[in-house]
């Protein structure tokens, strides 16, 4: 299956406002991708209408939402259930630092219906941290049936790498997003205590245009895998 | 200037063994980004973060500091506290911002 996990709706700050759900699952349709991610920043608001918008266009969706930690470190976390999704969303918005958007500098937090219509802009500033280490987060996402990824660790922004110097040795994630083969070879390098991961290519589409095209597979057998530690 | 002498100076809460707590400090380094700290530190530096994640004491020993100063009490896990005892590398909490620890270590003449 041709994927990309890691795309970014107009509910995010920094995405464009035309990563609609319909424009979003149409693009995806165009570059034959078999199955799509939208993972906002800290909140999940858009994901039952992209349920129904995925469905409607039979392109299969995972649910997720890209959480940011008190260490401000990116995780995705990834659902087989809306429920749960929404169960954790809520979570994560309920400890999200109190900041109200910004828009002239981090710019619009668009929800839409089905159709692309804006119906409601969220207040709170989702470009920021929740009240949750990155163990606490893990432990959360599983709780709820969940998968923990650390995203894009090879980042100069925001990646474990970064803000915490190297992967810790006992955290439980489920899978390790990198850009590149050469970046995958220079985790396994620098951590040679990582052997049994599920190891993601995205794309952490801001725009229509950064969607992946259809070069990066993943068997059904190891997207399951990103769940074995949810209970 | 050693540990020690800060412990006496300071309200700071101290988490070390007497041995450690004879750790001379020569200078100051504040970061928050491990990465960061690992490439631009010296050795026998106290390291002022806010950073208050297990990895800290890795790259603290890494580094070779003299101690560490976590500041605005940034909540440090028993873990932490754990592994910093077996790696005899002292903790300093405060509820002092960053600014105000350097004033504090610039006055007592670190």
């Amino acid at each position: 299956m041709f994927y990309d996990l890691h795309i970014h709706s107009a509910l995010s700050p920094c995405a464009n406002d035309d990563m609609t759900p319909n424009n979003i699952v149409n693009m995806a349709k165009l570059l034959k991708l078999d199955v799509i991610a939208i993972t906002d920043h800290n909140s999940v608001s858009q994901q039952a209408v992209l349920h129904k918008v995925a469905k409607r266009k039979d392109m299969r969706l995972i649910y997720g939402i890209e959480v940011q930690t008190t260490e401000e470190v990116h995780i995705l976390c990834y659902f087989q259930k809306l429920d749960d999704c929404l169960v954790f969303g809520k979570i994560i918005n309920d400890n999200l630092i109190p900041i109200k958007n910004d828009i002239r500098y981090f710019g619009h937090q668009l929800i839409m219906n089905e159709n692309d219509e804006v119906i409601a802009e969220e207040p709170k500033l989702l470009l920021n941290s929740v009240l949750f280490t990155v163990e606490e987060v893990c432990d959360l996402a599983h709780q709820h049936c969940g998968s923990f990824v650390l995203a894009h660790v090879l980042d100069r922004n925001n990646s474990i790498i970064t803000q915490l110097g190297f992967i810790p040795l006992h955290l439980e994630f489920d899978g390790i997003e990198v850009k590149s083969v050469i970046e995958k070879n220079k985790i396994l390098q620098t951590h040679p205590w990582i052997k049994d991961t599920v190891w993601l290519f995205n794309s952490d589409a801001h725009y229509l245009t950064d969607i992946n095209d259809a070069v990066n597979q993943i068997s059904q057998e190891e997207l399951n895998r990103l769940w074995r530690n949810g209970s | 200037m050693r540990v020690k002498d800060i412990a006496e100076k300071t309200d700071w809460r101290l988490f070390a063994d007497d041995n450690s707590k004879e750790n001379e400090v020569q200078g100051a380094f504040v970061g928050d980004l491990l990465s960061w700290v690992m490439g631009h530190s010296s050795p026998k530096q106290a390291w002022i973060t806010v950073q208050a994640h297990v990895n800290v004491i890795a790259v603290g020993v890494l580094r070779e500091f003299a101690c560490l100063i976590i500041c605005q009490d940034s909540q440090l896990s028993d873990d932490m506290i754990q592994q910093a005892k077996e790696e005899n590398l002292p903790i300093f909490l405060t509820d002092m911002s960053a600014f105000d620890v350097c004033r504090k270590l610039i006055e007592l003449g670190v």
